[in-house]
């Protein structure tokens, strides 16, 4: 389960499959858990047209027939893989409602009362909205996939991640507020470049988890060179012993040589030459071993790296254009008898666009430092609270 | 963390051509919404929910939510290679019988080996069996063959590492190794350390209670056999999460972090495990002169033979628990002895022990035995009591006594069919009185509806104890518990109870600490029944005898308080660790 995905439930499914059956020009009529489906000729379904029976849910009896539908059955698989691929791009409108602006979080955690807030919008913005599909997959550590939403306006080419969040909960299940969505009016060549930037927001946005990734896949590469080279060394040892062993073996025999009989001799150079040959042997592949050893084994070593190298594929899999409404909204304060309004910038699924300064400290209201006060002038918490 | 070289990161962008193909489509994006949610939809797919949960019996099997969130963490969080770290007693067997079965139910177990101390191997596989439906071969088996013939294997460790079968074990490749008591393979020079880093095999699930038995390094050491490299090389881990006097972790936080990919550990304080009291009544009575005659002949008889032939073991010891059991259970073996065997030495001995039985006329147990039935018929719900005893001949006595007595009695043995015995819980639920049985009740019947159990014999293996009290008194007992032991003066029994039992807490341990004694004992190379026949057979007086069995006692109050020492040390260095259920 990825973050911006959808849990997949019993209700979920079959909320998803009558609507999509419908989109398709089918009739669904519901007799308990089982539904009877008519699927009209459509080119857009591989669906086979006609009368179909669909049984919900896991149980069913032995002896049914039909279609199962629920998260693991092969039907909804089977239109979950037709709908990824049916229309990969659109647009989407996030009309504001008038009167019920959002609030900024440093007036809501603050302790002045708001009376009214309401926007009034200027100008219409477009922005695209990206879904990726991430995998990060290295041998050393479990595969990861992640599904991330990247919102950019079109005009300034900023990440608008107060969209994005909007964009999530417009196109989950149920759906809210019905939202509907029509022909995408981008042209290719913007929305390539648009889609160049979602890309490169996207990278900065996981790169923590990246570097987490890289570091243990590091890490776990690291201990497996050192073990190789602990083994190796483990190897020239014994092979410096045998060396050795060889060496004298070789003395000795060469003592016999010089003072034994022709046919002990003859014997005995036989065996020396063996000898000599298998030092050598040994000798060879010390040497080469250790040359190996000097330069850090690189080879092996990169052979590890690269196996334990990271891979990461990303995948766009639908562009949505957003086209939202940029404008001001005015919010009416009041705290014991005394009003004031304040007009800040706004956009419908974005929230305000500006920030306020605490008249007297100057600091930026947040949620961790809100509005205490409107009385004289516009002061933050912390200024309040050690006024007192 | 010491440095290291960074692997490369290969970026690869998938071309979008084909969804901005589809900007100048056919017009018909009002569906677009449906795409969006189906990416969504495909992105959140139910691959990672134990499927097998509702395959299980609830009646034999009662899952707590940690023992779930383990299993769950494991297979899909830590890619099925786990150290199942829990407390003492939290079930961490009951964890790694549901990741078989998940196992199992996605067909991705073709071959599972378990490694146990060999103690504990047949417990595992009747737990497997009864409470998770699945079959395992153990190398104690009859059928056990070697470790290629078989698909489900539980063996002992020290079997698998054994020249004879080593090879085999190494030579394939498991999909699954369990490993029990996993802080044994704490030493890399040891076998043990060799034979689970040469294994190959998919996944993996060790087991402790203890992950660190003596130093830090343990816990490195275990952790890298699951996960090679998670802590980098050994050197690094000392710099960098060990201080220097050895006895605590350092930069505690990115250890935390990286223990939790591989460990878990639930305290018990965070479980819903709660127990009820249990009271434990030992009772011990003066044998009929009799009877005592009659022991004492058994004993004298089963020293001599086995300073004779010590090949008669089993069958001396046999005999010894038998007369402490009931004259009626020693007499058909000595009968089956005396007429099967034509050449057997010393038949005279036990021609004159079958006339002392037949002397006998008051069964000291038998009748103290009313005493309390009687008690249970007063005070507890429906008069249910459950007696246990190890001999057929025994428990049949009881049942015709009981019987005779106007008692509503049930018999419960091995001879039952599963549908038979299901039956026999049944009716004793429904009729109440009393239930006698045999040890053959598996683990998984659940009995909670009583309460009050007598031991009318004693097994001299703890686990045998723990086990017939893990019968009644478990998850799910909303009552107080009564234990009632029944012990005969003088006689080997008492010893065993009084001397050893009662020394280690036996009827007062909770569930899992006895098997952690026993592990550390058998570190010692010897089975416990071993050690009191050994005891009894080679003692010279009666006070050499009590001082054999003092210096067990004191050995095991040892391993006890070592095992105790060691639980509060790992207690301490995970202290403030969060290594439990997850967040979610």
């Amino acid at each position: 389960m990825t973050d911006e995905a959808l849990a997949v439930t019993q209700s979920l499914v079959e909320d998803f499959a009558e609507r999509y059956l419908e989109s398709l020009g089918g009739t669904i009529e519901k007799r308990g858990d089982t539904w009877e489906v008519t699927i009209p000729d459509n080119e857009d379904t591989e669906l086979p047209a006609g009368s179909l029976s669909l049984l919900c849910g896991a149980d069913r009896d032995e002896d049914a027939t039909g279609e199962s539908l629920h998260p693991e059955s092969e039907f909804f698989q089977r239109i979950l893989r037709e709908a990824t691929e049916r229309h990969p791009t659109g647009k989407l409108s996030i009309e504001a409602d008038r009167d019920d602006a959002e609030i900024p979080q440093w007036i809501k955690e603050g302790d002045v009362e708001v009376r009214e807030a309401q926007f009034t919008p200027y100008y219409d913005r477009t922005a695209i909205v990206v879904l990726f599909e991430v995998s990060i997959e290295t041998v050393s550590e479990y595969q990861q996939e992640l599904l991330r939403a990247i919102a950019i306006d079109h005009r300034s080419e900023q990440r608008l991640p107060a969209l994005e969040e909007t964009f999530l909960q417009m196109t989950s299940i149920p759906t809210n507020g019905s939202p509907t969505t029509t022909e995408s009016s981008l042209s290719g060549s913007d929305a390539r470049s648009l889609l160049g930037t979602a890309q490169d927001q996207l990278m900065q946005s996981i790169q923590n988890k990246i570097d987490e990734v890289h570091n243990e896949a590091s890490r776990a590469a690291d201990a497996e060179v050192e073990e190789y080279r602990q083994l190796q060394q483990q190897r020239i040892q014994e092979l410096e012993e045998e060396r050795s062993k060889l060496s004298s073996k070789i003395d000795e025999l060469s003592e016999t040589i010089n003072g034994s009989n022709q046919d002990d001799r003859v014997e005995a150079l036989k065996k020396r030459k063996e000898a000599k040959a298998e030092y050598e042997e040994v000798d060879a592949e010390l040497s080469a071993l250790q040359e190996l050893r000097d330069q850090g084994f690189p080879q092996k070593q990169e052979e590890i790296r690269k196996r334990h190298a990271l891979d990461i594929r990303v995948t766009p899999l639908t562009v949505t254009q957003v086209e939202y409404e940029r404008g001001e909204i005015d919010v009416e304060l009041a705290e014991q008898g005394v009003s004031r309004t304040v007009t800040l910038g706004y956009g419908s699924g974005i929230g305000t666009t500006e920030t306020v300064q605490c008249s007297s400290c100057d600091s930026v209201l947040s949620v961790e430092n809100p509005l205490n006060t409107i009385k004289g002038s516009i002061r933050c918490r912390s200024c309040s609270s050690s006024n007192n | 963390m010491g440095s290291y070289d960074l692997v490369d990161v290969e970026v690869t962008h998938e071309s979008a051509d084909d969804i901005l193909d589809s900007l100048s489509g056919d017009g018909a994006e009002e569906d677009h919404l449906q795409t969006i949610q189906a990416v969504r939809l495909q992105a959140g797919q139910p691959d990672s929910e134990l499927r097998s949960l509702k395959e299980l019996d609830e009646n034999s099997v009662k899952l707590l939510e940690h023992q779930v969130d383990a299993a769950y963490r494991a297979l899909f969080e830590m890619d099925g290679k786990a150290l199942l770290a829990d407390e003492v007693g939290l079930g961490k067997t009951i964890e790694v019988g549901m990741i078989l079965k998940e196992m199992h139910f996605r067909e991705t177990d073709e071959s599972v080996l378990i490694l146990t101390p060999a103690q504990l191997a047949k417990q595992w596989q009747a737990e497997l069996r009864e409470k998770f439906g699945l079959n395992f071969v153990c190398n104690y088996d009859d059928e056990f063959e070697d470790f290629d013939a078989h698909d489900y294997i539980i063996a002992s460790i020290d079997t698998a590492k054994s020249e004879r079968h080593r090879q085999t074990v190494l030579n394939r490749d498991w999909d699954v190794l369990v490993l029990d008591e996993a802080h044994y393979v704490k030493n890399e020079e040891t076998d043990r350390y060799d034979l689970i880093d040469r294994l190959s095999y998919n996944y993996a699930f060790f087991l402790t209670a203890t992950p660190i038995q003596n130093e830090l390094t343990d816990l490195y050491n275990v952790v890298s056999l699951l996960r090679p490299g998670l802590f980098g090389t050994r050197d690094v881990f000392h710099q960098y999460f060990v201080n220097s006097n050895q006895e605590t972790l350092v930069n505690r936080d990115e250890l935390q972090d990286r223990l939790n990919k591989v460990m878990i550990r639930n305290r018990r304080e965070d479980t819903d495990i709660d127990f009820t009291d249990r009271t434990i009544d030992t009772r011990t009575f003066n044998p009929t002169p009799k009877e005592r005659e009659l022991y004492q002949a058994v004993s004298d008889y089963v020293k001599g033979a086995y300073s004779q032939d010590q090949g008669q073991k089993l069958v001396l010891m046999l005999l010894q628990k038998e007369v402490v059991s009931s004259p009626v259970a020693l007499k058909k073996t000595i009968e089956k002895r005396l007429y099967d065997q034509s050449e057997l030495t010393h038949a005279d001995e036990l021609e004159s022990i079958l006339d002392l039985i037949d002397e006998i006329d008051t069964v000291t147990k038998q009748e103290r035995l009313l005493d309390i039935v009687e008690e249970a018929r007063d005070n507890v719900e429906m008069g249910r009591v459950i007696v246990f005893t190890q001999f057929r001949a025994t428990q049949q006595e009881i049942l015709d006594r009981l019987a005779a007595e106007g008692y509503t009695v049930h018999a419960f043995h091995g001879g039952h069919s599963s549908s038979e015995k299901e039956l026999i819980i049944e009716d004793f639920e429904e009729e109440g009185g009393v239930l006698v049985s045999t040890d053959s009740m598996s683990e998984g019947r659940n009995l909670q509806f009583c309460n009050m159990l007598v031991n009318l014999d004693l097994p001299w293996n703890p686990m045998r104890v723990e086990q017939r009290i893990g019968r009644v008194h478990r998850i799910g007992q909303k009552r107080d518990v009564f234990i009632f032991n029944m012990a005969l003066k003088d006689t080997v029994e008492e010893y065993v109870l009084e001397r050893l039992y009662h020394k280690i807490d036996l009827f007062q341990q909770s569930v899992g600490e006895l098997s952690s004694i026993l592990s550390r004992l058998e570190e010692s190379g010897t089975s416990f029944e071993d050690q009191i026949f050994d005891r009894l057979v080679n003692a010279d007086s009666e006070v050499d005898l009590e001082n054999d069995f003092e210096a067990m006692a004191v050995d095991l109050q040892e391993q006890r308080e070592l095992a105790d020492k060691l639980e509060q040390f790992n207690n301490g260095v995970f202290e403030g660790f969060d290594l439990g259920e997850g967040d979610d």
